[in-house]
């Protein structure tokens, strides 16, 4: 059994019935509650779009493919469940852990945890696993196989390169043309400055959005003594520096970089939740789920 | 300027390495981490990196402070201005040695003696010391005596100077600043002074001795980067008072025989020998001449100007043993009345028991000391101061040895090792060796045995044999030395018909060295007669022949008086010496059972301490440094008379001829400062002058300021890092 069928067979144990609940900007709920206004695999067409990885063929206009030789799906009015995208940090700087695990472990579980709740309420969920560019994108879909899919592409990735979350997630902004729910699994170790401003673009795409920031708790702390060399899990410089003459300094920067953070998700209405790597999922499941 | 007191631990300045050394070894033991959040790292570095550089460097820079500050207070780096040349004003604490002549001239004068003089330039220079000047006080008399450390206590010193009083020592300035500048290194205080306070009297500077001088002005000089004013360049200064004319002076430099054996029962003349040191017209004066305290004789003679005149007392000592003469100027009111009496010791033989060891035939002139014998005792009646006992080499018996004081070796091919040791018995246990060579002699076996590398009795090994194509003549005598003594002034001239045609090179210049003592050299500069002292006994060594064979000599009239005065010399030859200098102490040979029961008297008859010791590796027992002139007097219950030991000072003390300023500042070679009168030295020494000081003080403060910063910024870190 893998890690993450672990964390399957536990969330499913301890999670239950709990439900994923929308917010205002998804007008679809789950299947026979709401009508939604999206565009989606129904009976009363609504349009074409652009045939992207893992939409069914079965949608596929042959037609507008013996015309045009393009690849375009055959869009539908329907009765449409929550479409939610999970983008998985996995720079480099997510691979650091020191007492339970890497942060990205902690981020995979999350998402897988996500990923099959929402499936077995009927969602569809899509991954986008990203450091300076998108390594994969699963569109958002409902189905088992699917999530098996997404599972296998959790498995695959593992953390490495840069950090440069800002122009990835205006990228996936643009690859996700119906509105529904962006779920940011990361560090958010990167310009605050541009990481709001991406995730204001989510925003303007009338995307809900809510932000999962993985730490570990020597990152707060920074309980390093005497000389160290520190070494970079991306590429920055190994800096040699007295862990108790810089300490403070770093708390300072670090407090500061979260509050920038939490003040720019709170003016842009976005949910910034911050879990550590030693805390139980459940609980930030349990507290994401329930958060109006 | 700053100078080092201390230079030699300014090695201490590397323990300024040891912050700088902890540091980067605290930098090499570094623990590596991957890390995730460097961006927060990269950022603080963005703001704070000079200000973690400077807090860094900042401590670093406290702590190398903090060690170089206490390396540099062990230093006592004193900070000196400058002074004009020829200033005196003082850099600091003053260290101050003291060193005063109070030889047996200073109490010369009339109205007031000179000492009385240097006294008051003393007490004035004292008072332009200040408090925490430190003074050591040095006086001719106890040059050999171990000197004090220096005091604070200025009216201590006052007091001190008050109570000394002028002494018999002979004025030696060179030796009395060697002793100032070893005292110095005793001192702490940076700027250094040698204070030499003397009478000005010429005699006693020794400026012609330019040898000495030259070694004193280097010593002074001090290293090439030596501050001037400091302890390793002292200041100079001559406290003397004004230079007087010449006054009248008569003084007895002289007291003794006519020769160097005085044998019981004959008559011997006693020479006395008044000089007039003044030139103020002859001068008559009575001589009297007391034996062991009675007068024997009185003699009126005309002393003339800048001369000197004999006065010659026939007397006959009749009985053996050991006699102190003393001779006096009775109404003699001159400017220094110290000198005006003079004692000896003599030392009286019943006669002499000489052995001759004859290399040749042991029978009248025959033979290698056929000349030698008759010159000793021309009747061969043994009548004469020496009873001669002549025989050959086959002859010989080291048994003989113990009936005799004096033993001669003429021209020996060798001698077996059992004579050799004896011989060297003889000699440490008291008696004279005479040894002459001749074409017998074996250099190599005399060299292998009887030298021994210095060990043996020979004065000196023998080199190699000399033959000079023009035949050598005998010149150059050791002036005042006993053996000469019957030729008085014409000593050169007594020498000048001799030849010596062979001899052997004596290699004086080997071990010990400093041991031998040449008496005699030839005209090409050559020695001809050494001694060395060797125990109690003395060995003289002729490198040519005591017989005709390889010199003339016998043929000459000076053979008789020299060869009588070399035996007479190894038969009254007594150790340790009796005839003694101010300072020093009475020593006589005594074992340690027995030393209690010796006692000595001085001239007064007052007790003297006697104290057991050792004298060349024998027990002895010694006096107190005896500074009183005159007769003492020691009794050993083991022999039936006493005997006597005499101080005397030095006759040159007699001379008050002044030196010159200028002569006495250009034997120091540099700046020395003379002062005449009180009034001289309160104006150029003004205490309020005071330059510049020691600066451990300003650094020990740096260091204790720079321990409460290191402790600020310690606490500030700590604080942070908890």
């Amino acid at each position: 059994m893998t890690h993450l069928q672990q964390v399957q067979q536990e969330v499913i144990e301890r999670l239950g019935n709990l439900s994923v609940t929308a917010r205002q900007a998804v007008e679809s709920v789950l299947a026979g509650q709401h009508r939604s206004v999206r565009r989606g695999l129904s009976v009363e067409f609504a349009g074409h779009r652009e045939y992207q990885p893992g939409d069914d063929l079965r949608h596929l206009d042959w037609l507008v493919f013996a015309r045009s030789d393009r690849y375009d799906i055959r869009q539908y009015e329907e009765e449409t469940k929550l479409r939610a995208l999970v983008i998985l940090d996995a720079s480099g700087s997510m691979g650091y852990g020191a007492v339970t695990g890497t942060k990205f472990q902690y981020a995979q579980a999350l998402a897988a945890a996500l990923g099959f709740l929402m499936i077995r309420q009927g969602d569809a969920v899509g991954l986008a696993a990203c450091d300076t560019a998108i390594r994969e994108f699963i569109l958002p879909a409902g189905t088992m196989a699917h999530f098996l899919n997404l599972l296998a592409a959790l498995e695959r990735t593992v953390p490495g390169g840069d950090t440069h979350l800002a122009p990835v997630i205006s990228e996936v902004g643009g690859r996700i043309p119906r509105r529904g729910l962006v779920i940011l699994i990361s560090d958010t170790f990167d310009d605050p400055d541009r990481l709001l401003e991406s995730i204001q673009y989510l925003r303007y795409r009338k995307q809900e959005v809510r932000v999962f920031q993985v730490l570990d708790r020597q990152e707060l702390s920074f309980p390093f003594r005497g000389m160290m060399e520190f070494v970079g899990l991306e590429s920055e410089p190994r800096l040699k520096l007295d862990g108790d003459r810089v300490r403070e300094h770093y708390r300072r920067v670090f407090e500061e970089h979260q509050k920038r953070l939490q003040a720019g998700c709170h003016a842009c209405g976005v949910r910034l939740d911050t879990c550590w790597t030693d805390e139980e999922l459940v609980h930030v499941l349990t507290r994401a789920l329930n958060w109006q | 300027m700053i100078q080092f007191l201390n230079p030699l631990l300014l090695g201490g300045l590397a323990a300024v390495s040891a912050p700088i050394v902890i540091h980067l070894l605290h930098r090499r033991k570094v623990k590596q981490v991957d890390w995730g959040a460097m961006r927060f790292l990269l950022e603080l570095l963005a703001q704070r990196r000079r200000r973690l550089f400077l807090d860094e460097f900042l401590l670093l820079l406290i702590r190398a402070l903090l060690v170089a500050c206490v390396a540099l207070v062990m230093t006592r780096p004193a900070w000196f201005r400058p002074s004009a040349p020829g200033g005196l004003a003082r850099q600091g604490g003053a260290a101050v040695v003291l060193l005063v002549d109070d030889s047996l001239s200073t109490s010369a004068g009339r109205a007031q003696t000179a000492f009385e003089a240097m006294r008051k330039l003393a007490l004035s220079y004292v008072r332009s010391l200040a408090r925490g000047d430190e003074v050591s006080l040095l006086l001719m008399s106890q040059l050999g005596t171990p000197p004090g450390d220096p005091i604070f206590d200025l009216e201590g010193l006052k007091a001190r100077l008050g109570e000394l009083k002028p002494t018999s020592a002979a004025t030696d300035i060179p030796s009395l600043v060697d002793a100032g500048l070893a005292q110095l290194k005793r001192h702490v205080n940076p700027a250094a002074e040698l204070v030499i306070l003397t009478d000005g009297r010429n005699d006693g500077w020794h400026s012609d001795d330019k040898v000495r001088w030259d070694g004193v002005r280097e010593r002074l000089r001090g290293p090439k980067d030596a501050m001037p004013g400091g302890r390793t360049r002292p200041r100079v200064i001559v406290l003397a008072p004004e230079a007087t004319p010449p006054d009248d002076n008569l003084a007895v430099t002289e007291v003794g025989a006519d020769r160097t054996l005085v044998s019981a029962g004959h008559p011997a003349s006693l020479r006395v020998v008044v000089r007039h040191f003044g030139n103020q017209g002859a001068r008559e004066v009575e001589v009297k001449l007391a034996v062991n305290g009675e007068v024997v004789g009185s003699h009126r003679i005309s002393v003339p100007p800048g001369g000197q005149a004999v006065a010659v007392f026939e007397h006959t000592f009749d009985t053996p043993g050991s006699y102190g003469l003393e001779a006096s100027l009775a109404d003699n009111a001159d400017a220094l009345p110290a000198d005006d009496r003079r004692a000896v010791s003599v030392q009286v033989e019943q006669s002499v028991p000489v052995l001759l060891v004859d290399g040749g035939a042991a029978s009248g002139l025959a033979g290698k000391l056929g000349f030698f014998a008759a010159a000793l005792d021309p009747g061969s009646g043994g009548k004469g101061p020496f009873q001669v006992t002549r025989v050959s080499l086959a002859q010989f018996n080291p048994a003989m040895l113990a009936d005799c004081r004096v033993v001669v070796f003429g021209d020996l091919p060798v001698l077996d090792p059992a004579a050799v040791e004896a011989v060297g018995r003889f000699v440490v246990g008291g008696g004279g060796v005479l040894v002459g060579l001749g074409p017998a002699s074996d250099a190599a076996l005399i060299n292998r045995y009887w030298a021994r590398d210095g060990e043996g009795f020979l004065p000196c090994a023998l080199g190699q044999p000399v033959a000079p194509r023009v035949p050598a003549t005998p010149a150059g005598l050791r002036p005042g030395h006993p053996i000469f003594g019957a030729f008085g002034a014409a000593g050169d001239e007594a020498w000048k018909e001799a030849r010596v045609r062979s001899y052997y090179k004596l290699e004086t210049r080997e071990a010990r060295a400093g041991e031998i003592e040449t008496l005699l050299t030839l005209d090409n500069g050559d020695p001809l007669i050494v001694e060395r002292r060797r125990g109690l006994g003395l060995v003289v060594l002729d490198a040519t022949s005591l017989g005709p064979d390889w010199t003339d000599l016998p043929l000459q009239a000076a053979y008789v008086p020299l060869m009588r005065g070399i035996a007479g010399r190894l038969g009254s030859f007594v150790m340790p010496p009796r005839n003694l200098r101010p300072g020093e102490p009475i020593l006589y040979a005594a074992a340690k059972d027995t030393a209690a029961s010796i006692t000595a008297t001085d001239s007064s008859g007052r007790p003297l301490k006697l104290t057991p010791g050792s004298w060349e590796g024998r027990d002895a027992v010694a006096s107190e440094p005896l500074t009183e002139p005159g007769v003492y007097t020691l009794r050993d219950p083991r022999l039936a008379s006493p005997i006597r030991f005499a101080v005397a000072s030095a006759p040159a003390e007699s001379a008050l001829d002044p030196i010159t300023d200028r002569e006495a500042v250009d034997l120091f070679g540099g700046p020395a400062v003379l002062f005449h009168t009180p009034e001289r030295i309160a104006a150029g020494l003004d205490p309020a002058r005071r330059g510049s000081a020691e600066t451990w003080r300003w650094l020990l403060a740096a260091a204790v300021g720079l321990l409460f910063l290191e402790t600020l910024v310690t606490r500030r870190e700590s604080a942070a890092r908890s």
